[in-house]
Formats: C-alpha cells, sequence, structure tokens
C-alpha cells in the first residue's frame, strides 16, 4: 500500500507531499522523505558505487524505515519524486512504473501556465491524478 | 551485547579432564589453552575428586527431560559443557608409582576402576598418560600392555609423557591434544548422534527437541563453522512451528520465551556470518528476523516488551556491525535495485543505533501506557512481596517464584498476570531516556560523520524530544536550534514549525521573554495553512507544544506573544514565568539574514538616482508582514546615514506627546493609520532632501508596536532585496514593495547628493608657447560670481601632456641640481580689495609639479589674481591642471566643499638656435703639419694656427614664433683670465644695440681668435647670449630680469704652429687693359731649410708675365716672394690664374681657391669715392665669401 508520494524541489525543498492513509501522521512521513534526501545525494554524488547508469531516474529503493520502505526517482531538472510504501516487497517494474506515471502528471502540472516553476504544486487535478495512479498501482502490488 | 553470557558470545570451546600428577597440570593446560581451536580442561589433582565427573548431581538437568518440565534451552547448558562435563579424561600415572611395589600397582589399578565407573554414564572418554619420572627411566612393553588392557583401551589412547626436557614435554602435550582432539570428535559425535536417536525414537515431532538438538549439535560441532551455520539456521526455523503450536505456557510467557531463544540463535547466526565476511547475507537475515519477529508483538498490557526485545535486537546488530572487521565490500553495488535490494544505510551501524533508539522510545511510551492502563501502583502494592521473590528459571526465557516452605525451597510457575505485574515494576526501573539519548547520539555522531546532516538532524531532534521530556529545556532548545537551521534553509516548513514550537515552550519554560517572543513571530509568520478552524488533526500531539500548523495556530501565537506585552500584562500576572519587569521593553533587530523577516521586512527605495543639493525627492518605506493578525505600529523611525535626514512616522490614532516630546528636533509626519495587514506591502511615500553632498543612505527602521516592543529593520532595497525565504516557495501572487514595476527591481537605498554647481570663475591665460630658460608666467583670475569663497585651496598640478613624467630618462641616470624639463616656481596672489600683495610665494609645494595654496576669503563678485611661474628647462608640452575648492559657507566646519577645475596646455620651445664656425683670414693660408696627416679622431678637432688670427662667426637664429631681441652676444674665455693663452676680440657685427630677431631670422656676430700658446686642446671658452622677448620690453619696460641668457660651450681647439704661410696679396679690384701685380709669398716658420715648387695655370682673361714652374729653397724663418704682372683682357668678375704651391718635404700643396682668385676687372679707372666705407666694403667681402 502507497503510504505517500512526495515531490521535492531542486534545492530540496518540498513542493508536493500528499499521503494515502487514514492516520495523521504528516509530521513522520514528513521526516521520513526528509531524511530520503539524504540516500538521493549519496546515489547522486556517487554514482559509480550506487550502480546508477548515466541516464536512470529510477533510484530504487533508497531505505526501509521501521514499517516503510522509500523509492526515489530524480528526473532531469533535479526535481525528486518520493515514494513510501508499507508493502514489505515491491517489484522493481513496478515502482518504475508508477514513477514514469508519476513524472507524466508531474510534467502536466508544471506545464500549466499559470504555475510558476520552482513553486510549490497546488493543482487539485495533479494530486487527483496521483490518487488514481496510486490507487490502480495499490491493487497490483499488494499481492 | 554485553547482557549475553560469555559462553554465548565466544565460539564453542572442547572441555577435557586432567586427572592425577597435578604438577603437570599447568603445563599441559597453558598448552591445550593456546591450541587452535583452544581446549578448556578441567584439572583434578587427586582420584578422590573423580565424583564430579559421574554428573551424579546434574541429575535434575536431564536435557531431554527438560520437557516434562517445560522449556527450550537451558540457560547453562553450553557453561555445564565448557567447565563442568568433559569429553575426554586423560588419568595420569607417574612412572615410579605404576612399576614400583605391588601395592602401588593395585592402587592404579583401583583408581583407573573407579575413573571407569564414574565415567561411564557419560560415556566420556578415557586416555592412560604415563609419565616418565626420571631420564632413565625404561617403559616395558608388559607394563604398557597391562595398563591398556586395564584401561580397556585402545593402543593409540596410550601415551607415554616424556619430560626430559623443554623440547620433550612440548612434544608429548603436542601427542596428548592430538589424541584429546581426536577423542573430543568423537565423544561429541556420539552425543549428537544419541540426541538425534532419541528424538527419533520419540516417533513425534517434537519441536522443541529439535531446536535443543541444532543448538547443542552446534555447542558439539566446535569447528565446523558452516555446519554450525546451518544447525542454527535449522534450529532457528524450527523454532517458528513452536510460535503456534506450544501450549505449554501461558500465551505471554510462551512468546517471551520463543523470542528469548530465537534472539540467541539470531545473535549467533549474525555472529558467524559477519565473521565469515558476509556482511549482505547478515543483514539480509537481520531483516528476515526483524521482519518476522516484528509482527509478534503480544498482549497489549506488556507490548513494552516487544519493544524492547525489537530494540535489543537492533542494538545487538549494531554493535556486532560496528565491531566486525568485515564492512560493506566494495564488490556491493546498486543499491536498492532487485539484484541487491540492501541500501547504503543498511551497511551502516548508525542506521541500527537510530532504530534501536527509536524502538526504545516505542518500550518508553508502552510501558507509560501499559502502567497507566494497569493502573500499576496499586497492583504492585498487593502483589510486591510475590514479585520479589520472582527469578529467571533455568531455562532460557523463563521466570518462576521461588516459593520457600520451611527448608523446602520449590519452584512455582507463574501465571500471565503475575508475569505482566513483573515485567511492569522491572520495566519502570530502567532509565530509558538516558539510552534513547545515547543511542541517538551515537547515531548523531555517525551519520554526521557520513555528511548524511538530515538523518542526523533527525536524530538530533529526537535527542532534543527526550531532553524536553525530562525538562532538560537548555540542552533541548540548543539542540532544537542547530536542527531548526537546516529546516530552515532547505524550507520544510512542517519539521520547522515542529522544532519552533519545542524552542518556543523552552524559552517559555526557561524564562526568556525576548526568545520567546522570537520565535514566536516566527513561528507565527510561517506559511503553514494546510488546516483551518476547526480542522485539527486527530494526533496534533506529535506535533508536540506547538501544536498542528494551521492558521488559527498562528494566529493564536501571534496574540499569545502580543499579549504578554501589552502595558497592562505587568508583573504578578498570571501563572506563566514569563513576566515583563517594569520598563523593561523587547528590542528586536531584523536584518536581511534573520528569520525574523517574514515578520517584518522593510523596503526603502529613493525615487531617483540622484539630486542636487537642497532638492527634495521622494523616498518609499514599504513594509511586509506575514504574521496572521494586522500589525498595528505605534511610531517609525526612519534612519539615515546623515542623522539630520531622519524623520519620524506617527500613528495619528496613536499619537503621544510622551513621544514626540522624545524626538523634539527632528522631523516628524503623521500618518493617518499604521496597520500593517498580512502579507500587504504598506507603502508611505514622503519628501527628503539633504544639504549635504556625498551619499545619503537608509540604514534602518525602527517600530515601536506598543510600549514594550521595537523591532529595529535593517532596511533594504527593491534591486537586491531576496525573496523571503519559505514563502518564495508558495503558490502566492508575487507582490512588490513598489507599484511602479522599474523602482521594484531597480530601487535603490541609496541616493547620491551631487555636488552644488559652482559660482566661481576660473581663468587661466597663458600668451604663446613659453621658451626655454626664461621665467613663464601663467595668470590665474577667480573670480566670485555668486558664491562666497571661504577656506578656499588653489591645486596646481603640472603633468606632461604626452603622459610621460617631468623628468627625461637622460636626467634620471645622471641626477644633478637641475634635472627637471619643467619646473613650477611659484604662485603669488593679488587681491583686488588690497593692493599689497598677499600671500606671495605663500605656496606650499609638495613637488616641483604641484603646488597647493590658500586662496583668501571672498565674497561676492570679489576677484583674486595670482601668477603661477613655471620654468622650462626643456622643451616639452605639459598641461597645468588648476583647481580650486572652496566652502561656499561661512561655517568653517560645513563638511562639503565646491570644487572647480581648470586646464591649460602650454608648450615649451626652444627660443634660439646658436652656431658658430672658424675661418682662416682671407687669402692667407698656413700650411701645418696636422693637415697633412691622416684624418683620425683628433682631426674632428679645429686647428688653428699659433698666433695667427682666425675669423669665429656665431650665428644665433630665433627658431620660436615669437620676436626675440638679442641684448648681448659675447665670448667668455674659460680657465684663468690672467694667464693669456688666447685672445678673442669681437671684430664685426655691426648690427644696433639690440637687434630683433622675427621668427626664422639669424643674427651673427664675428670675433677673432689668435691662439698665443701651442695646445693640442685648448678651451676658448663660451658663448653667452642674452634675449628677451619683444613684447616684454613693451609691457613690463626695460626689466632686466626679463633678460634671458644662455651660454653654450664652445667645443675646445688644436692649437699649432704652422710650417709655412702662403699669402696671396692680389688688388680687390684692376681695370682693363691695365697691369697689376699679384705676389705670392711663402714664409718658412720653421728652422729648416723648405724647398717648394710653385706654378701658375693659363688663363684666357689675362696675359702675365712670370715663370710658368719653378722651384725654390727658402731658408729658415724667412720669406720667399714670386711677383707675377698680369694685365686683364675682360672685365667683370674674373678669375686670376690659379697659383700652386707645392711643399716637398710635407708633400702639401697650396691651390688658391676660386674666392680667392676672384678679381673684379672695371672696364675703366672707376671713380670711387674714397670717403666711403671702403672698409666696409673690404670687411664686408669676407663676410659675404661665407
Amino acid at each position: 500500500m502507497i503510504v505517500c508520494v512526495a515531490v521535492i524541489g531542486q534545492q530540496n525543498n518540498p513542493l508536493f507531499l500528499q499521503s494515502f492513509t487514514q492516520e495523521d501522521d504528516d509530521l513522520k512521513l514528513h521526516h521520513i522523505v526528509h531524511c530520503s534526501l539524504d540516500v538521493i545525494d549519496e546515489r547522486v554524488n556517487n554514482p559509480k558505487r550506487s550502480g546508477i547508469a548515466v541516464n536512470e531516474a529510477f533510484l530504487g529503493l533508497l531505505y526501509p524505515t521501521e514499517s516503510y520502505k522509500v523509492y526515489g526517482y530524480l528526473t532531469n531538472t533535479k526535481v525528486k519524486f518520493i515514494l513510501i510504501t508499507a508493502d514489505p516487497e515491491v517489484r522493481d517494474a513496478d515502482a518504475r512504473n508508477f514513477f514514469r506515471k508519476f513524472h507524466v502528471a508531474y510534467v502536466d502540472a508544471v506545464s500549466n501556465p499559470f504555475h510558476v516553476p520552482g513553486k510549490k504544486i497546488t493543482s487539485t487535478s495533479f494530486s487527483r491524478k496521483l490518487r488514481s495512479i496510486v490507487d490502480n498501482l495499490g491493487s497490483i502490488t499488494t499481492v | 551485547m554485553e547482557h549475553y553470557p560469555e559462553e554465548l558470545r565466544t565460539p564453542p570451546v572442547m572441555l577435557v579432564s586432567l586427572v592425577g600428577c597435578p604438577d603437570l597440570h599447568p603445563a599441559v593446560t597453558s598448552f591445550l589453552h593456546s591450541e587452535n581451536p583452544p581446549m578448556n580442561t578441567l584439572a583434578l589433582p587427586e582420584f578422590s575428586k573423580i565424583s564430579v565427573l559421574s554428573g551424579k548431581k546434574q541429575k535434575d538437568g536431564n536435557d531431554i527431560g527438560a520437557t516434562s518440565t517445560g522449556g527450550i534451552l537451558k540457560r547453562d547448558w553450553i557453561s555445564k559443557h565448557r567447565t563442568k562435563v568433559p569429553s575426554v579424561v586423560a588419568v595420569f600415572f607417574a612412572m615410579d608409582r605404576v612399576a614400583g611395589n605391588p601395592a602401588q600397582w593395585q592402587q592404579v589399578c583401583t583408581d583407573l576402576d573407579n575413573l571407569k565407573i564414574a565415567i561411564h554414564s557419560r560415556n566420556i572418554k578415557l586416555i592412560v598418560v604415563l609419565v616418565q619420572t626420571s631420564t632413565t627411566d625404561d617403559i616395558s612393553e608388559d607394563l604398557m600392555t597391562l595398563l591398556k588392557k586395564r584401561a580397556e583401551i585402545d593402543g593409540k589412547f596410550f601415551v607415554v609423557f616424556g619430560q626430559k626436557d623443554e623440547s620433550d614435554i612440548r612434544k608429548s602435550c603436542n601427542r596428548l591434544c592430538g589424541v584429546f582432539s581426536e577423542l573430543s570428535n568423537m565423544y561429541y559425535r556420539e552425543q549428537v548422534r544419541r540426541i538425534k536417536g532419541r528424538i527419533e525414537k520419540k516417533n513425534i515431532s517434537c519441536f522443541e527437541l529439535n531446536i535443543r538438538y541444532c543448538f547443542k549439535a552446534r555447542t558439539f560441532f566446535a569447528i565446523y563453522w558452516l555446519e554450525a551455520l546451518k544447525l542454527y539456521q535449522d534450529g532457528y526455523h524450527t523454532l517458528h512451528e513452536v510460535i503456534k503450536d506450544s501450549k505449554r505456557l501461558p500465551p505471554i510467557q510462551h512468546l517471551v520465551e520463543i523470542k528469548a531463544v530465537a534472539e540467541q540463535f539470531n545473535f549467533k547466526v549474525s555472529t558467524l556470518l559477519l565473521h565469515g565476511g558476509k556482511v549482505a547475507e547478515a543483514i539480509v537475515w537481520f531483516r528476515k528476523h526483524v521482519t518476522t519477529y516484528g509482527q509478534l508483538v503480544g498482549a497489549s498490557e506488556v507490548g513494552f516488551l516487544h519493544w524492547e526485545w525489537m530494540s535489543r535486537q537492533y542494538l545487538v546488530f549494531a554493535e556486532l556491525l560496528e565491531t566486525s572487521s568485515a564492512s560493506a565490500p566494495g564488490s556491493v553495488s546498486c543499491f536498492g535495485t532487485p539484484d541487491n535490494p540492501l541500501t547504503e544505510w543498511e551497511f551502516q551501524p548508525a542506521y541500527y543505533y537510530q532504530l534501536s533508539a527509536s524502538y526504545l522510545r516505542e518500550r518508553k511510551n508502552g510501558l507509560s501506557k501499559s502502567l497507566l492502563a494497569s493502573g500499576f501502583s496499586d497492583v504492585a502494592d498487593a502483589m510486591d512481596d510475590s514479585l520479589d521473590s520472582v527469578i529467571p528459571s533455568v531455562y532460557v526465557g523463563q521466570f518462576v517464584r521461588l516459593l520457600e516452605q520451611g527448608t523446602v525451597i520449590s519452584m512455582l510457575p507463574l501465571n500471565d498476570a503475575e508475569y505482566g505485574c513483573y515485567a511492569l515494576s522491572e520495566g519502570k526501573k530502567v532509565q530509558d531516556m538516558f539510552e534513547i539519548t545515547a543511542l541517538f547520539r551515537r547515531s548523531v555522531e555517525s551519520f554526521s560523520s557520513l555528511k548524511a546532516s538530515r538523518m542526523s538532524s533527525y536524530c538530533s531532534s529526537r535527542v532534543a524530544k527526550e531532553y524536553f521530556a525530562s525538562r532538560e529545556f537548555v540542552n533541548s532548545k540548543q539542540l532544537f536550534i542547530g536542527v531548526a537551521d537546516l529546516y530552515r534553509q532547505e524550507g520544510w516548513v512542517t519539521l520547522l514549525w515542529e522544532s519552533l514550537g519545542y524552542i518556543r515552550e523552552c524559552s517559555r519554560e526557561l524564562g526568556l521573554l525576548r526568545e520567546f517572543i522570537e520565535f514566536s513571530l516566527e513561528m507565527a509568520s510561517l506559511p503553514a495553512f494546510s488546516f483551518t478552524g476547526m480542522d485539527i488533526p486527530k494526533n496534533s500531539l506529535e506535533y508536540g507544544p506547538g501544536g498542528a500548523p494551521s492558521l488559527s495556530r498562528r494566529q493564536i501565537i501571534q496574540e499569545e506573544a502580543f499579549m504578554l506585552l501589552k502595558e497592562n500584562s505587568g508583573p504578578g500576572d498570571g501563572h506563566s514565568i514569563l513576566n515583563l519587569a517594569e520598563g523593561q521593553s523587547i528590542y528586536l533587530e531584523i536584518d536581511p539574514v534573520s528569520p525574523l523577516r517574514t515578520a517584518l521586512l522593510a523596503s526603502i527605495f529613493f525615487h531617483e538616482q540622484s539630486i542636487k543639493p537642497g532638492s527634495s525627492t521622494s523616498i518609499t518605506l514599504a513594509l511586509l508582514s506575514q504574521l496572521p493578525c494586522p500589525l498595528e505600529i505605534d511610531r517609525l523611525e526612519v534612519q539615515f546615514n546623515q542623522p539630520e535626514c531622519n524623520f519620524t512616522i506617527s500613528n495619528a490614532q496613536k499619537k503621544l506627546s510622551a513621544l514626540t516630546l522624545e524626538q523634539q528636533g527632528s522631523r516628524e509626519e503623521i500618518a493617518p493609520t499604521l496597520t500593517l495587514e498580512t502579507n500587504t506591502w504598506m507603502r508611505l511615500t514622503y519628501n527628503i532632501k539633504s544639504e549635504q553632498s556625498g551619499k545619503l543612505e537608509c540604514l534602518s527602521v525602527t517600530s515601536k508596536l506598543g510600549p514594550h516592543l521595537t523591532i529595529c529593520c535593517r532596511a533594504e532595497c527593491p534591486a537586491s532585496m531576496e525573496g523571503l525565504p519559505l514563502w518564495k516557495f508558495e503558490d502566492l501572487v508575487e507582490t512588490f514593495p513598489s507599484k511602479d514595476p522599474e523602482l521594484s527591481f531597480s530601487g535603490q537605498k541609496i541616493i547620491q547628493i551631487q555636488e552644488p554647481e559652482p559660482q566661481i570663475e576660473v581663468s587661466l591665460n597663458a600668451s604663446g608657447p613659453a621658451l626655454v630658460g626664461e621665467i613663464f608666467t601663467v595668470p590665474i583670475l577667480i573670480k566670485s560670481i555668486g558664491h562666497e569663497v571661504n577656506c578656499g585651496e588653489l591645486k596646481i598640478n603640472i603633468v606632461d601632456a604626452r603622459g610621460g613624467g617631468l623628468m627625461s630618462l637622460r636626467e634620471i641616470e645622471e641626477p644633478s641640481h637641475n634635472s627637471l624639463d619643467v619646473e613650477l616656481l611659484s604662485v603669488s596672489g593679488i587681491s583686488d580689495e588690497d593692493d599689497s600683495p598677499r600671500d606671495v610665494e605663500n605656496i606650499k609645494k609638495i613637488t616641483h609639479s604641484f603646488g597647493v595654496v590658500p586662496v583668501p576669503s571672498l565674497e561676492g563678485w570679489q576677484s583674486w589674481s595670482g601668477k603661477l611661474t613655471i620654468k622650462w628647462h626643456r622643451p616639452k608640452q605639459v598641461m597645468v591642471y588648476v583647481s580650486l575648492r572652496y566652502s561656499p559657507n561661512r561655517m568653517v566646519t560645513a563638511p562639503h566643499k565646491v570644487s572647480v577645475h581648470k586646464s591649460l596646455q602650454i608648450e615649451g620651445k626652444i627660443p634660439l638656435v646658436i652656431d658658430h664656425s672658424f675661418m682662416l683670414p682671407f687669402r692667407r693660408d698656413p700650411l701645418m703639419i696636422s693637415m697633412t696627416k691622416p684624418e683620425d679622431e683628433s682631426g674632428q678637432m679645429v686647428s688653428l694656427s699659433l698666433n695667427e688670427t682666425t675669423i669665429l662667426i656665431i650665428s644665433a637664429r630665433n627658431s620660436c614664433e615669437v620676436p626675440l631681441r638679442l641684448v648681448s652676444v659675447c665670448i667668455e674665455l674659460g680657465g684663468d683670465a690672467s694667464v693669456s693663452i688666447c685672445s678673442v676680440h669681437r671684430i664685426g657685427g655691426n648690427f644696433p644695440e639690440h637687434p630683433l630677431l622675427v621668427p626664422g631670422e639669424e643674427f651673427k656676430a664675428i670675433f677673432s681668435v689668435i691662439p698665443h700658446v701651442e695646445s693640442q686642446k685648448l678651451g676658448v671658452g663660451s658663448i653667452h647670449l642674452k634675449w628677451e622677448r619683444d613684447s616684454n620690453s613693451l609691457m613690463f619696460g626695460k626689466d632686466t630680469d626679463s633678460c634671458v641668457s644662455i651660454e653654450q660651450k664652445l667645443p675646445d681647439i688644436q692649437v699649432e704652429l704652422p710650417s709655412l704661410i702662403v699669402t696671396l696679396d692680389c688688388p680687390p679690384h684692376a681695370v682693363l687693359g691695365e697691369p697689376f701685380t699679384v705676389f705670392v709669398k711663402v714664409q718658412n716658420l720653421t728652422s729648416i731649410l723648405q724647398e717648394v715648387k710653385y706654378s701658375v695655370g693659363d688663363s684666357q682673361i689675362f696675359v702675365f708675365s712670370g715663370s710658368h714652374n719653378n722651384a725654390t729653397f727658402i731658408l729658415p724663418k724667412s720669406e720667399h716672394v714670386v711677383a707675377y704682372k698680369l694685365v686683364p683682357l675682360n672685365s667683370g668678375h674674373q678669375q686670376i690664374p690659379r697659383f700652386t704651391v707645392t711643399s716637398i718635404r710635407y708633400s702639401a700643396g697650396y691651390h688658391s681657391s676660386v674666392s680667392a682668385s676672384t678679381i673684379f676687372i672695371f672696364p675703366s679707372e672707376p671713380h670711387l669715392n674714397h670717403d666711403g666705407s671702403s672698409t666696409g666694403l673690404e670687411l664686408s667681402a669676407p663676410l659675404s665669401s661665407t
């Protein structure tokens, strides 16, 4: 089950964070997303050690927490997507597929002429689109 | 890891026993200890002690029977096999005791029999060691056979222990060790087989037995690591079955036992994997372990036990990882991919420390919940006595109660309720806070060293929370401030909100009012508005004392802060320790990097970039606040770098007389209202003017909000203003400090006040070019056309117009007193008010090219004139810069001054070009020896004949554009005038007294030079020429000062005595047809006879008498004259026949020159007036000949 998705800006500032749990653990999710930026920095700065291909956006599993797993994705414009899931096992292809759709939704959202690049994403349609992606994926991964 | 017993932390060790010959035991024991793997020894010095080997005392500890009493593993099982139950017994017999009398042999047999009986029940293996007591001991085969037979052992288990020397002892030990090893292995294998056989015999699936088997088998297979690992893993997996299956114990205790056993298995497996360098496998194993058991939380009333257990798992694994020599292998790459699901942090102990601490926090929370739920204190009191007697059972993970009934002590099992109480009472004793902070601190250090600042900050915030919970506010605040910095930088508002909430609360608890206000304002101005109104998240407690971030919460925080500062909330108010002392006020300073910029931002800009002094311009003061409630400002004070421009803006609604009194003398503006709405610029525009030229900069804006709060904002200008941090990421409409877009991007808080327009005229004049040598005067006129001149200062600067220095290179190399090309001599001034020269020569000359002179005070329309005197030593073009700096006001202290600049280009030229030339007398030529020699260096020098007159012609040509008047020309002889070595007289130049030379005109003066001394190098003297400008005499009258003298040295000459002098004596004119005589005189000045040849050429014009060619001898110091009579045949300028005189001795000849041999032939007798200037005609002839 996907717990949270987030978009992080070039300056590592949060642009969008949406949780999909019934519990109000926003703060905890914020902490998890923020800490995952350390892993992204580590992977981006040591691409050889991390084994990331030059044009590979998907960063894989960033780190597991007590109850969640955190996955990352880095766009060409250094915007990061974070996925927090409670599923113990997530298939690599599912994660990639999710991020690809996420990326498309993000591109659509920031292509809005009224959106100022670098500012928080407040588009409700982006939020709705993400929810539908999450719902679709949820049915696949919760095997 | 320290809480595990040593036998669990270290690899299994074999135990062997030594009986008899106690003096050998130390050597054998130490040898076995040093072996790899080491062996423990149980040394029994005497045979009387062998009963410990029988194992009868341990009857209650029968392994297999333990199932009935309930339990999986016994606590002391490993320890027992390490210290009590040997696998092999070696019995030592001294040779002399065996081979002695029959009684001794009998004793040996008895001892052996007893020993065999003792070890029979445990199936312990036996070795017989025969110790040689002396070197001469001879061991008979019979004795050995007898002993083996008696002991019922194989031959190879009979060892003869030699002790002749060290090496012999060592050899014996080695042999003994080999036998020990073999038999131990045999023993342990048998044990394993026995246990397995018994399990199979039971023919039921008993998981506990299987687990025990795996555990024991591993212990017996001490040296086979791979097998050991497999056995441990098998045991661990079997344990999973027990979880569901067992009905032996009440559920809570059952789970506790299972987890305790699983913990031991996991510890052993993890240790083995890590020691084997399989880090990745160890991590995967551990991950599975915590995932599997992480779900087994158990009953909620003792849930904290689970978190404690989880925390311990992470802590132990972290310590194992830290102490393990194996680090993340280099081959591990591609973290977080399907090939390698592990991530970077999982290889770092810090990650596990952090999780361990997190679970410990869970435990702490769970414990307090359980304590609350159970009403523990009451229960505990009731059960206090019974809880005291609870002790750990012989089985791992079990507890029992000791019951003393008289002398009988029995152990009773506990029910879950009792166990729960026991666990709670034990849990209460643990000081979680110290452990949690210690673990988090370890993580902070590790993550910091890994440059994982965010993880490190997260752990720091957890430590700070623990401090906060234990009311250590100073530590807590300090840590939170560090954490908040990172969140502020990266714009994580929610996380920052949480940290600020804690800091604010810490400040409140510590009684720091100023900081409380500061952090309250920062919190209130954060862009947090995800929740509005009553929509508060359920677990808002998670956010700490700040509450959940919401607009309403921000409003509450702001109001609370301002409430504290209200006038009426004085001391004695409320229960808070945050009270404002009498007269105390809070002063906050906000600079461009302060986080409080969001609370109040002051943007200042002038509408123009520069203005004239005294003229006014507009300045706009734009204030912005993101505080959720409107800010009511009482008064604004605007400060500039020129204090006289400072002004205040008072709120008309709150204008207090007291406030105005304070600011008496400074400008005060009244604004109808000074209320600052959220995210709305308040723009105030005022006129401002400054009299002082230079830079006018707005420094700060101080806002007074009520009587106790002052906020000073450093002025920022739109051109260089950074966006508000945190707010810049918000999707809000961007607003600007000015409505004018140009000013919004380029407005400056600095304006340039120009210098006032000078109302003084400075004129600088020069008539034509300057001439080298003269003192050139440049008149200056300073005339006021409005301004007064006070403290005037005139600076004069002369620079080379072509950019070079005023000193030529040549002179720098050879410095002399007169090495300057151009020199400023003086500045003198005359005021038109006062005729007497004032300030004359009052020049503060700093260098040859720079001077400063004070200018007297001038009132309106007065003038001052002065003169600059400059002297050119060499021709050069220069620029003369003159700058007058004065103060237009009478106030001496007035800081601003006005400058007027003027410049003039003047060219310095050479006035006269002086030249000279030497000439021989007409028709008189001396023959000098030097003439006959080929020209060499000395030939450059002019040679003059001794005591003969030579003509010197001095010419001076006006090379400038100014008419010059020549005052005098003379030659001054150098050296001692009393010794006449050379006489020079002016013989010509019959010119006006002071001839005027127009540009380009040349003047010539003629001198006769008669050297009296024969010399190779004779100085003739130097030309002294005085001149003046023609205009000078007209302007200034005859002023000798205006005369400029030029001195030019004449070159040295060579003087020698001529050998012969040839003189052509010929009349200057003749009459056609009338004969006249021409004499050629050759004078021999030498003391020897001179032979000369002479000849005369033919001419068509003349008929002459005399020999064509002849030769003659001339006596010393005598003269020979040759006369020719010539009759002219033609009139006009005619050349007489040319004479040639040749000296044979010197091979030198004289040829009469064309000019010397030309005469004028009158056609008939002229009628000349002999009273005229015939001498002038005669004298002018040589002159014209030049």
